[in-house]
């Protein structure tokens, strides 16, 4: 194609053009046309490929955060045990904020087994889509106020800035409120009453 | 006069909690103020402003809106259901879920029919109000964003509801949206947060008024549907709104702390064009105001700072009188400290547990005014945490110590104590008997062998003992009101009982028959503390608008001393205090002087001391010292004000002469309130 299109700027105009058989002309179409093809086939290819390979990085990055293959058909088991003779009672009942209590359940008074020997004692295993339910209405309705009235996007400051600032433009003007913690012991206190001292005698007088 | 040894004790730590909401009934004048762990205290407004009722809480169950229907009071809350409360009892009449997630506001239409609840998802329910109880009626046009504030057209055709960014208006016959308002989002950063329309006032002329979360105050036209005008009231939110009874003035409140005041008046006197024009702000509180509420003559205000502030308005006031003066509370009118006189106890009782403390020692001798140094420190002997959520309504111990007991709305408890060599244990008594089922006042006799409690217009008599405690009798008035019974008092010897309730009546028993003894005659205002004297048996009752009486129980009528008062008249000083008495003490080596406390001062009457004229000196106590002793008797009269302790919250006479003073300091709390909003001001 290439050569068909080059010009041929130096030879006149009277010349006849050159002779080019219709054969060479009609593969080098069909070449180029074909890399064309080859060329969207490669990049198929190569997006498949980055694909996969992406698919498999994930794979294994949920394989290392899951617990260990043994582990979770235990629980799954021990799950289906627990879920099923109450699923019946939940029927006609509000979400309960117990979603374990089985205690209702006369025939399963068997005691809580070890699922696992690596797992502790105080451990319970539970399903997420148990707990989601269990943050009621209510939690999220008091959510919705907390954050309205002191979550982002609110100018909030401390008692302490506030006492400090009537100290500062009152009547009787006075040092800064600062509130004691009158938990410590006074081992802590004096050892906080040193260090401050040692901060604004060292540190604040040398700077100024 | 007396010299005391005083315990000044400020271990308690005693938290007062926010105030969440406020409604007036005007019929009546009693304020209800709810709070935020969902308890419920009753004011009478023509009686000082003086707490006559409360119902406590429980947990995890805060109140969202009060309202009241008639003298039916209502409350709402997160939790979802409609309670009513039943004030001649005190406590929860029932509650009834409205099935609709958390309710946000509560309004009653004015002809008294009807109540209407704003809920979580985006429903105003209608519920009618039959005798005894409410019922489902229908739901208006479910919407799609949460309701947060309601208010209904004075005809009862029309509610307005606020929700988020939009205003809603509702025709209540079809329950079909009538108007859809929208409310501007702030400006900045603030325009990615939705508006929240904390409040809405819904006026006769159709004018809706509300306030929102970017401080601003906007009036809307209810034909058009349009938006009037828009006052800017502040930087941060308007959380309440309230109009007065002819629908003159309107206040808002802020989160800085901010009342501002509207008034719907001509620039010109005398023409005809009003607007509503902003006048006066009024800056009394710390913290965000969660409440608002305007009344005949004063608004009240409350927030989470937790005071509750009654500022008049003086525009609407005749006399300037006591009456006209600004008033804030802090601290309840019912004691929360008791003490056991023999035993050196005192029982603190806080919203979900108790604590014992012993009173500390000290050396023996000291010059007045000083500090004793301590040989041995007060100690915490028991933390006794309730069972169940409910919050204790009354607690008290024995004089001897041995024993404690505690109520809530639900349950009643009794412990008994053991004391060997350092170590304390407890024991509870687990059969009580059945009338022992919840009590709204409790009482131990002088020698700790019977407990009096009650919880209703009765009293029930208990005699304790080695082997536990058992059901003796029951005390019944003659005649009178069934309000519940607020104050009891026992006499030393154990021939007496006192009982005061609401209806400002005041029974006395004779507790050797068991039966009524006399009624002490109904004076106008409460009673706030009362006691026996243990040697003349004469009942020495405190009111709430300062006013004293001493009725002698034998001889059936008042004293002698008690009608001098009343002749004279009492000190213009003494009348203009403005907290209640809680507490009256007899001291057993000087029977004439009754001891009295506040909460900014102890005073100790000195009955064989002649009263003060108005003209006196009433606080003489610095000037008495400086003269010489034979000048003393002749300026002295019978009231001694001590004022050296502030934020009093009880003052206790111990059996060994001396004194408890039980103080909270206001800074102390203010620790522990949420965080406030911060301001910017010249000059920091």
């Amino acid at each position: 194609m290439s050569e068909l299109t080059e010009p041929h700027i130096e030879s006149s105009d009277d010349e006849l053009p050159e002779e080019v058989a219709f054969d060479a002309s009609k593969s080098a179409a069909l070449k180029t046309i074909k890399d064309a093809l080859e060329s969207v086939k490669r990049e198929k290819n190569i997006l498949k490929e980055k694909r996969k390979k992406r698919q498999q990085l994930f794979q294994e990055q949920k394989k290392r955060k899951l617990l260990p293959q043994e582990l979770l058909e235990e629980f799954d088991t021990k799950l289906q045990k627990k879920t099923n003779p109450s699923i019946k009672k939940r029927i006609n009942k509000k979400v309960s904020t117990t979603p374990l209590d089985i205690d209702k359940d006369k025939e399963q008074k068997s005691t809580p087994e070890k699922i696992a020997k690596s797992l502790p004692e105080s451990y319970k295993v539970t399903r997420v889509k148990d707990e989601s339910a269990s943050k009621t209405l209510q939690q999220k309705a008091a959510d919705f106020i907390q954050s309205r009235l002191y979550g982002p996007g609110t100018q909030r400051t401390t008692n302490a800035a506030l006492l400090s600032l009537n100290k500062k433009r009152g009547a009787s003007q006075g040092a800064a409120v600062n509130f004691a913690n009158v938990k410590l012991s006074a081992k802590q206190r004096g050892r906080i009453a040193r260090t401050n001292k040692h901060f604004i005698q060292h540190t604040l007088t040398k700077n100024c | 006069m007396g010299e005391f040894k005083v315990h000044r004790v400020r271990f308690f730590d005693y938290m007062p909690s926010g105030i969440r909401a406020l409604a007036f009934n005007r019929d009546t004048e009693r304020l209800a103020v709810a709070r935020m762990d969902g308890s419920v205290e009753i004011f009478d407004c023509a009686d000082r402003y003086y707490q006559e009722k409360f119902i406590p809480g429980k947990e995890q169950c805060g109140i969202e809106g009060l309202s009241w229907v008639g003298d039916r009071l209502f409350g709402v809350g997160l939790n979802g259901g409609i309670t009513e409360y039943d004030l001649t009892n005190q406590k929860v009449k029932y509650t009834i879920d409205a099935y609709g997630g958390p309710i946000w506001a509560i309004t009653g239409n004015q002809q008294g029919t009807h109540l209407a609840v704003g809920c979580e998802d985006g429903t105003v329910k209608l519920f009618e109000v039959i005798e005894d109880t409410i019922q489902f009626q229908r739901n208006l046009d479910r919407q799609k964003s949460r309701i947060i504030s309601l208010s209904w057209h004075p005809s009862g055709s029309k509610i307005a509801a606020g929700m988020m960014d939009v205003i809603q208006v509702f025709n209540v016959e079809t329950g079909h949206s009538l108007h859809r308002m929208l409310v501007d989002r702030g400006v900045g950063t603030s325009r990615g947060k939705e508006c929240v329309v904390w409040s809405v006032v819904y006026l006769s002329n159709g004018t809706i008024i509300s306030g929102d979360s970017v401080g601003m105050v906007k009036l809307w036209d209810d034909q058009t549907g349009t938006l009037i005008k828009s006052h800017i009231v502040t930087k941060c939110d308007v959380l309440a709104l309230s109009v007065s009874q002819n629908e003159d003035s309107l206040v808002a409140g802020t989160s800085e702390g901010t009342v501002v005041q509207f008034q719907f008046i001509s620039l010109v006197l005398g023409k005809d064009d009003k607007e509503w024009f902003r006048t006066r702000t009024f800056k009394n509180h710390t913290h965000d105001i969660r409440a608002l509420a305007e009344i005949t003559t004063a608004v009240v205000s409350g927030g989470m700072d937790a005071q509750l502030v009654v500022r008049p308005l003086l525009d609407k006031i005749e006399v300037r009188s006591v009456a006209s003066a600004l008033r804030k509370f802090y601290f309840p009118h019912r004691r929360l400290v008791s003490c056991a006189k023999k035993a050196g106890l005192m029982l603190f009782q806080y919203t979900g547990y108790l604590e014992l403390w012993r009173l500390g020692e000290s050396k023996e001798k000291g010059t007045p005014g000083s500090s004793l140094f301590i040989k041995r420190n007060p100690e915490k002997l028991l933390h006794l945490k309730v069972k169940g959520e409910d919050h204790i309504r009354c607690s008290a111990v024995s004089p001897c110590g041995e024993w404690i007991v505690y109520s809530t709305a639900s349950s009643l408890r009794l412990y008994r104590l053991h004391f060997d060599n350092n170590n304390v244990s407890i024991t509870k008594i687990s059969k009580l008997p059945k009338v022992l089922s919840s009590a709204n006042q409790l009482c131990f006799s002088s020698d700790s062998s019977y407990l009096f409690s009650t919880s209703t217009q009765s009293v029930h008599i208990v005699s304790l003992s080695q082997e536990g405690c058992k059901f003796v009798s029951t005390l019944k008035p003659k005649s009178g009101s069934n309000q519940a019974i607020h104050l009891l008092a026992a006499s030393e010897d154990g021939k007496w009982l006192a009982s005061a309730n609401s209806d400002h009546e005041v029974h006395i028993y004779n507790l050797q028959t068991r039966k009524a003894h006399c009624t002490v005659p109904i004076y106008s205002s409460a009673v706030t503390a009362m006691g026996i004297h243990p040697a003349t048996n004469c009942l020495f009752m405190m009111h709430a608008d300062q006013q004293m009486f001493e009725f002698s129980i034998e001889l059936k009528q008042y004293t002698d001393w008690s009608r001098t008062v009343q002749r004279k008249g009492l000190h213009r000083l003494w009348l203009e205090r403005d907290t209640p008495c809680l507490n009256v003490m007899f001291n057993p080596k000087n029977p004439s002087h009754v001891i009295l406390h506040d909460a900014y001062m102890f005073c100790i009457i000195d009955q064989s001391l002649p009263l003060p004229d108005d003209q006196d000196l009433f606080y003489n106590q610095l000037t008495l010292k400086s003269l010489p002793e034979d000048q003393r008797k002749t300026q002295s009269h019978a009231f001694k004000v001590c004022k050296t302790f502030k934020d009093i919250l009880c003052v206790e006479l111990m059996s060994d002469q001396s004194l408890v003073v039980v103080e909270r300091p206001l800074e102390d709390i203010a620790t522990q309130l949420p965080a406030p909003i911060k301001q910017k001001k010249f000059a920091t």
